[in-house]
């Protein structure tokens, strides 16, 4: 099998651990429902909006948890998320329907991102909180509140290309928000539309995972909110938007051990970990490595409501060091946060039955063909490297001990691998056996999801735990009332 | 000794023996390359000059900026050659995770640009990192930089080979050492070294240092990192071995309190991975040897990368007057009045209004005729005695009433009969409708 196995187990915690081992039920499911197969666990969601609350309750502020519906389409989840006192974060048209069908009142709907004019209208109509992402954003709802005698509206500024004296600290650079150079405009265009807009607070959304990034966003703001008081408005809020990651991973020195195996492999002293020598953004020039390992951090012992807990109590520089937790409170401004990856956490995963086991030519590693497309199961598009979990058909096979193997989809396609990584299995698989992928529902289950080759995109289900069993319904049919002791 | 010039001062670094009662090595004679001493505190002086020096003289003609990727030593010795030379400097890193390194470059005039962190929602197919980009915009047209590229630059290496390593050998009387450790940070002094040891003695063993990979030591990289670095070449190296934040502060500790040498994390790994080495062979040995590990900088700029990991070195006195002395008994029992009560009796004009909160969240807002003191200065304040005439009542006011009952129990304690918390702070006292202002400015 060529050295050790490197595997690359996922971190599962109870619910979905109990979920992953439940074989019967899942082989049931996936018999009944085809393959690929979604499977969402709506209580989760309540468990992990639970941690973020706490930690705005250690540091003893108010504000909005608004989880980014974008995500991922379930109903189920964005049901069960409306029957807790969560938020939710929209970014079209049909997201805002469907939150405001799901329950969730308009106090508690944000409605950010690229908006058209219908999404905007009805964002205004139903009184839900704007995210503003320009000026002429600004002056079109302005118009469009005016034209059409909608109730004056609440917005949120969104800001972007914030500045650090001493230290220059870099951002990408953002398509969103107003840079911040642009302010002194953008807030009278605010003051002028005074009428038909309302500005509760200010926002950023910043793609890192960089604490410091954050925390000079964080720090702009508050002064923003300054010069905002100065003119006479009174914001009350900032929303840091979300980007406070997931650990995937369960075991820190897999993931080390991986990764310098990965560079060895592409500095060509080992062999290969990859399908064709792929590199993952690595390359070698003249024996030394180049380029930039373009894989998400998969294991993050930091990351959720703990990073939260941990930017929150990032020192301010230029507010002598206080800190921002305790700059939010004494300013007296609410916290509002946008975690999406985060709040879906243990939330769910995707099966894929194994059509095909075939032995390759002048290979050590085997052939999986999977039923389900690499877009059904986005991990990989999102840099996630984490190993499925085998649910074998028939429990009687022998232990063959750990395998190498290349997952590969069911498109007529080349490049339709589940990974390009090598992925190493604890024993064999066989026709029949369901792959496991956990942790899918941030952005890896619906988010890139095609019907190509008339290929079904995956259905999806939700899952419960009632006494000591699990139950399910169609994700569709799931209402917050069905879980306690409801329809099924 | 007189110098014209402070660079004239680079190199010539001595050789210090460790006394042997402090390592216990029984045949080994284990001595100290001391880096630390160069003008500008660091072994990259050397580097530094000989990467830069040869074209200060036409940068400083074209008006050019010197830029390096670096998040600390080099950075400072290329900050002070670059002054000196009336450039500009612009140091480009994303590990700058030294406080007082940051503060030190920012006082010698250095620009520090910080890379941004990694994609939250990653695009795999973005394959433009920010160090491809940074290559990019030196390349650009009309870019006017000299960029010194210490981790692929063999005149790097060169300082190495034709100054610090002839030093070791000269010291130890013509002969190369029987082993050479070293950490691995641009892997220049370890490579430069190395050459010159073996072109003497080909049976020199060479250990190279790396840091553990969950861990951050300054000036090392995790061996996945020493792979980015253009210098490196695992063949300079017998064998590769991994040191840990802890072990490096413990090799720091010895050499600092036993040897009076004022070393830093990394000579402290230095010197941790050269005894844990040289213990295993040392007791099969009969005959005397030598070894030779390199000391690269001062301790002094990592006070607080080693505050944050060894508080306990740190233990001060306890102080008197201090809110952490409070039981919770005593913090639950502090005197307290509601929102509506204490407008009753500011109405009084009684008491002294003390606002807890920062100058610009005061300045922001605030109970009118309050006194601002922020907490951190209020502590201050209270540990020389009570800052208040036991005459004069005081209503204290945080944003949720948890720091002022602290502040209201310890006054009450050191015996003022009149304080009181204002139950549920600013925060309860604006949600009540009470009345804050803000001061219009001057």
């Amino acid at each position: 099998m060529g050295g050790q196995p490197l595997f690359l187990q996922p971190r599962l915690e109870a619910r979905l651990r109990s979920l992953a081992e439940s074989g019967e039920l899942l082989h049931t499911l996936t018999d009944a429902l085809g393959s690929p197969l979604h499977v969402v666990v709506p209580e989760q969601i309540a468990a992990n909006l639970e941690r973020f609350r706490s930690v705005y309750r250690r540091h003893h502020l108010s504000g909005q948890v608004f989880f980014a519906h974008k995500a991922n389409r379930s109903s189920a989840l964005l049901r069960r998320l409306a029957a807790t006192d969560a938020g939710v974060d929209v970014a079209s048209l049909g997201e805002l329907q469907h939150a405001l069908g799901a329950g969730f009142t308009p106090d508690r709907i944000t409605a950010t991102g690229p908006k058209n004019r219908e999404f905007l209208w009805l964002a205004a109509r139903t009184s839900v909180t704007v995210g503003v992402d320009s000026r002429d954003e600004l002056e079109q709802l302005a118009a469009l509140v005016r034209k059409h005698a909608l109730p004056r509206a609440r917005v949120l500024l969104r800001l972007s290309g914030f500045e650090t004296a001493g230290v220059r600290v870099l951002s990408r650079r953002s398509r969103f928000g107003s840079p911040v150079r642009e302010l002194v405009p953008l807030l009278e265009a605010v003051e002028r539309h005074r009428d038909v807009l309302d500005a509760v607070g200010v926002a950023y959304h910043l793609d890192t995972t960089s604490l410091d990034e954050k925390a000079t966003a964080l720090e702009g703001c508050l002064r923003v909110l300054e010069e905002c008081r100065e003119r006479g408005l009174r914001p009350s809020a900032v929303d840091i938007g979300g980007g406070f990651g997931v650990g995937y991973l369960a075991d820190r020195e897999q993931w080390e051990r991986y990764t310098t195996e990965l560079t060895a492999a592409v500095l060509g002293t080992r062999p290969p970990l990859t399908w064709g020598g792929h590199g993952y953004g690595l390359r070698s020039e003249a024996g030394t490595l180049r380029g930039a390992l373009g894989l998400y951090p998969a294991h993050r012992p930091v990351a959720g409501a703990r990073y939260l807990d941990e930017l929150l109590a990032h020192p301010a520089a230029s507010f002598d060091g206080r800190p921002l937790a305790d700059l939010l409170l004494e300013h007296l401004y609410d916290l509002h946060t946008e975690p999406g990856r985060a709040l879906l956490d243990q939330c769910g995963l995707t099966l894929a039955r194994v059509l095909e086991v075939r032995t390759q030519e002048d290979r050590d590693e085997l052939l999986v063909r999977l039923e389900a497309k690499a877009d059904d199961i986005a991990l990989e598009a999102h840099g996630v490297l984490m190993d499925p979990v085998v649910v074998p058909r028939d429990l009687s096979h022998a232990d063959t001990g750990p395998v190498a193997v290349h997952l590969s989809g069911s498109l007529c396609l080349e490049s339709d691998l589940i990974t390009r990584r090598t992925v190493f299995l604890p024993r064999r698989p066989e026709p029949g056996d369901l792959m496991a992928f956990a942790n899918t529902a941030g952005y890896c289950m619906d988010f890139h999801a095609t019907r190509a080759q008339h290929q079904p995109a995956a259905r999806k289900v939700a899952a419960w735990q009632d006494g000591g069993s699990w139950r399910w319904c169609l994700d569709d049919q799931y209402w917050p009332t069905t879980s306690v002791g409801g329809a099924q | 000794m007189r110098y014209d010039s402070i660079t004239e001062a680079i190199g010539n670094t001595p050789l210090v023996r460790i006394d042997p009662a402090v390592h216990g090595l029984a045949h080994i004679d284990l001595y100290a390359k001391l880096e630390l001493l160069n003008p500008f505190g660091s072994v990259k002086d050397r580097a530094a000059w000989n990467m830069a020096g040869p074209h200060l003289a036409d940068a400083a003609e074209r008006g050019r900026q010197v830029v390096e990727l670096s998040s600390g030593n080099t950075a400072k010795a290329l900050a002070v050659l670059a002054g000196m030379h009336g450039l500009t400097f612009r140091s480009v890193t994303n590990r700058m995770r030294i406080p007082e390194i940051k503060d030190l470059l920012l006082l010698l005039g250095a620009e520090i640009e910080e890379l941004p962190g990694q994609s939250e929602c990653l695009d795999p197919t973005a394959t433009d990192d920010p160090l491809t980009l940074f290559h990019r915009t030196l390349s650009e047209p009309g870019a006017a930089f000299l960029h010194t590229d210490q981790y692929f630059n063999p005149r790097n290496t060169e300082a190495h080979l034709t100054g610090t390593g002839p030093e070791i050998v000269k010291d130890l009387d013509g002969r190369a050492p029987d082993w050479f450790i070293a950490c691995v940070g641009t892997a220049g002094s370890s490579t430069g070294v190395a050459r010159v040891l073996r072109e003497h003695d080909p049976a020199v063993r060479v250990v190279g240092l790396v840091a553990d990979k969950s861990d951050f030591i300054p000036g090392i990289r995790t061996i996945d990192e020493a792979r980015e670095v253009g210098l490196f070449d695992p063949g300079t190296y017998d064998t590769i071995e991994a040191v840990s934040a802890d072990d490096a502060i413990e090799g720091m500790l010895t050499l600092n309190r036993r040897c009076g040498i004022m070393a830093g994390p990394t000579g402290g790994a230095a010197y941790f991975g050269a005894l844990r080495r040289l213990r295993a062979a040392d007791s099969e040995l009969t005959e005397r040897q030598s070894a030779v590990f390199i000391v690269c900088d001062r301790v002094e700029s990592y006070l607080s990368y080693v505050r944050r990991r060894r508080p306990d070195l740190f233990g001060r006195p306890r102080r008197r007057n201090s809110p952490a002395d409070l039981s919770d008994t005593e913090v639950r029992a502090a005197p307290a009045v509601g929102v509506a009560d204490a407008q009753a009796w500011i109405a009084t004009g009684l008491p002294l209004v003390v606002d807890l909160r920062s100058p610009s969240a005061y300045a922001a807002l605030h109970i009118d005729g309050s006194v601002n003191i922020v907490d951190e200065l209020f502590e201050e304040l209270v540990h020389g005695g009570l800052p208040f005439s036991r005459n004069r009542p005081v209503l204290l006011a945080c944003p949720v009433g948890e720091k002022s009952a602290r502040y209201a129990a310890l006054l009450t304690r050191m015996g003022h009969p009149d304080v009181r918390s204002l139950t549920g702070g600013i925060i309860a006292w604006r949600d009540a409708g009470a009345p804050l202002v803000r001061d219009r400015a001057a």
